[in-house]
């Protein structure tokens, strides 16, 4: 199929694809981050059954593969009185192993600052919330930038398994195999899915190390 | 030195402190007056850091009694946070904010603790950065200035809370030979100007200048002290007279 | 890196006594929750009927796991095989990507961009139904064997090269002056000391190659979700075959993980993993 044909049969398919890619990056993304904060927050607390749990929770997100996890999701919870929509399921695997990855990312920001700068920060008179507002968060969220862009990147990719799943609209993995089921689409079929997470994910590093250069603390 | 009557500003009885099965502290006694400089010099492993630490109670202590101006050290909360800010500390690692400028390492605590009005505190802070000599570099970041610089800065951050007494932990340690002097020279300063000082040191020379009273510690425990010129020309125990031989060969 | 103390423990100083009983409220309290959430999930299975052993018996069976481990054994073929060529390539790319021509160097950077860019997902369709299109025949098992190794190429490609970077540059200086040709250094100085430093990294990307495997159904390799499959055919057990099988790819991960962190402590190396490669 020569890429004209298929841009006129397929090209408004495609760009839906690709902006349920870009969505599903986005809303995946946007939650992880918050779960990775709660996670972060339970596994630096004091408080021992949290912080197991944390861990835990770390442990089996970063190691279970993503299409297990989907199929737990999207088929097995149905048998426990929770069905959800194809998308849903698809958000929720996306933001628990994107979560997992994020506390990961956030606990090494923190590790970087060094007890040093804590210590010299209780010794003039601040208090616990003062030092984790005015020098753990802000520390560990600036070296934490590179780390979060190639999340981002992953949780992109990590967004293909929606083509394991009745989604609709189908996103950019998901079309490639409808179409060629369909049809002899060809190469350009793939290519065309291919260069619209190529260029997403340059766009990303792009923006990303821009934002590192203008944050990163020299030390 | 003066009236025996006085209260000191940092006194520590009967403190001790156990690291698992290794006891650190033994049964430390010791008094700082108004004004006074101590400096603690020993061996590595002695328990001098650890004893300056516990101070502004960096590290906690298992008995004994540790009072600042008569009054208990506080455990914990808004007690304990309200004596460290009356308590400057100096560390060996210098410890700045990485990601704030000078000028913002030594406002901070003014600002935060004390709740000084932004220019206020900058104005206070740009005089404590030019008497130790930093001004200029006021709007860099740490990692800018050399080590000799950070530690000055450190101090000007301790000095910005108005301290009733500092604590200098190893402050030349980690320097380059060429700026320890400019560090001592600060310190030996503030010591004029009747600074309170308590400071853990391996530079003799300035033991000998600045302190009026030296304390020798190993193993935990305070062996002597006296005078400069009575610890360094007349040591009482074989411990410290080992000790000064071994720092003097080289 | 060699004393595991970190910032975590230092957030909070040595607690006072009223700290102490707040951390104590605490621990009470969420061992409460966490019990009571515990009791949820499991109350949600028995109202379902999930725990009942006609769901569960079968994994008694020795039978059971020699199946599944058919499947498994399938599943590591291809990540060895799959991680054996990502090595070889990873490296020509590496050579590639550090080379002194310019060509050389941009060619690699676009391969490498590409397949990191791309979801090994869309690599796979590409070699199950795009590929037969144009009358090549390719077996199951490089089907899904080929994708996996090209998207961990890419990756390893670059940790390679974080590897050659982190050697000091006086050893390339020295061997320099005692004439020794570039390439020569970077093969024969460099390279094995780069190794000696990336091998966490490449071990820990290990995971990634067994993760990328897991969809080898799509191709209908028989991997142990393809088993799975058969199993809840026969046995009508969806939901606790789905649960054991996850159970067991998060198991083995973590026994790789936990492999790369020891081996890292021991060599000093750091793990250089697909989130913590420079973008670009």
């Amino acid at each position: 199929m020569g890429i004209s044909e298929l841009l006129a049969e397929y090209g408004s398919k495609y760009l839906l694809a690709l902006l349920s890619t870009w969505q599903l990056t986005l809303v995946s993304f946007a939650l992880g981050m918050i779960l990775a904060i709660v996670v972060t927050i339970m596994r630096v607390s004091p408080v021992k059954p949290l912080r197991m749990l944390g861990d835990f929770y770390v442990q089996v997100f970063r190691n279970i593969a993503g299409v297990s996890l989907l199929i737990i999701v999207y088929y097995a919870l149905p048998y426990l009185g929770l069905v959800l929509k194809p998308l849903t399921c698809v958000i929720i695997t996306v933001t628990l192993i994107g979560s997992a990855f994020g506390s990961e990312n956030f606990m090494t920001g923190i590790n970087t600052i060094g007890v040093g700068q804590i210590e010299a920060a209780r010794s003039i008179g601040l208090n616990f919330f003062q030092i984790i507002r005015l020098i753990v968060v802000p520390q560990a969220l600036r070296s934490a930038v590179l780390p979060m862009t190639n999340l981002l990147i992953a949780v992109m990719l990590t967004t293909a398994l929606g083509s394991q799943i009745p989604l609709n609209p189908q996103e950019l993995t998901g079309l490639v195999s409808y179409i060629n089921t369909r049809t002899t689409g060809g190469i350009t079929t793939f290519l065309i899915s291919a260069l619209g997470y190529v260029l997403t994910a340059l766009v990303i590093g792009y923006v990303g190390n821009r934002l590192d250069k203008k944050v990163r603390i020299l030390r | 030195m003066s009236s025996t009557e006085q209260t000191p500003v940092i006194e520590l009885r009967h403190v001790d402190k156990h690291y698992g099965q290794l006891h650190v502290l033994k049964d430390i006694n010791l008094a700082v007056n108004k004004g006074e400089v101590l400096v603690v010099i020993g061996p590595s492993g002695s328990g001098k850091s650890t004893m300056c630490r516990t101070i502004n109670r960096l590290e906690s202590i298992d008995s004994g009694e540790i009072l600042i101006d008569g009054q208990a050290l506080p455990q914990e909360g808004k007690e304990l946070a309200a004596m460290r800010a009356g308590l400057g500390m100096v560390f060996q690692s210098f410890n700045l904010f990485a990601h704030k400028t000078i000028l913002e390492n030594v406002t901070m605590g003014p600002i935060e603790v004390l709740k000084v009005p932004r220019k206020e505190a900058e104005e206070r802070a740009m005089t404590l950065l030019a008497r130790v000599g930093v001004a200029e570099q006021a709007n860099k970041v740490p990692a800018q200035l050399s080590g000799g610089q950070q530690q000055r800065v450190a101090i000007a951050r301790s000095l910005a809370m108005q301290p009733k007494a500092m604590l200098f932990d190893e402050p030349t340690s980690a320097l380059d030979p060429e700026m320890i002097n400019e560090v001592l020279d600060v310190m030996v300063e503030l010591a004029r100007a009747g600074m309170t000082m308590i400071v853990v040191t391996h530079e003799m020379g300035f033991a000998r200048r600045v302190a009026n009273r030296v304390v020798f510690m190993a193993d935990g425990e305070i062996i002597e002290q006296g005078t400069p010129d009575e610890f360094f020309d007349h040591p009482k125990t074989e411990r410290a007279r080992e000790f000064l031989d071994s720092i003097m060969e080289h | 890196m060699s004393a595991q103390v970190s910032v975590r423990d230092y957030l909070y100083e040595e607690p006072g006594p009223k700290t102490r009983r707040a951390i104590r409220m605490g621990t009470a309290i969420s061992v409460v929750a966490l019990v009571a959430l515990l009791a949820l999930i499991v109350r949600s299975f028995a109202v379902a009927g999930q725990l009942d052993p006609k769901y569960w018996s079968f994994f008694l069976s020795p039978a059971t796991w020699r199946f599944l481990g058919m499947g498994l054994v399938g599943t590591i073929e291809v990540a060895l095989t799959a991680g054996v060529i990502a090595l070889v390539l990873g490296f020509v790319l590496m050579l590639m990507r550090m080379s002194s021509y310019v060509v050389l160097r941009g060619i690699a950077r676009v391969i490498t961009e590409f397949f990191r860019g791309v979801p090994s997902l869309l690599l796979i369709y590409f070699f199950f139904l795009v590929i037969p299109q144009y009358g090549f025949k390719m077996s199951t098992f490089w089907m899904i064997t080929t994708p996996v190794a090209l998207a961990a190429s890419a990756v390893l490609a670059e940790v390679f090269r974080a590897g050659m970077n982190a050697v000091p540059v006086g050893q390339t200086e020295a061997a320099l002056s005692l004439g020794m040709r570039p390439f020569i250094v970077k093969m024969k100085i460099v390279f094995p000391q780069a190794v000696r430093i990336v091998i966490p990294s490449l071990i820990s990307q290990l995971v990634v190659v067994v993760k990328d495997t897991t969809v080898a159904y799509v191709v209908s390799f028989p991997d142990m979700l393809q088993n799975a499959r058969v199993l809840i055919a026969n046995y009508d057990a969806l939901v606790s075959t789905y649960l054991v099988i996850a159970v067991v790819y998060i198991l083995i991960n973590y026994g790789v993980n936990q492999l790369a962190i020891y081996v890292s402590k021991r060599s000093g190396g750091k793990i250089v993993t697909q989130t913590n490669i420079d973008p670009v």
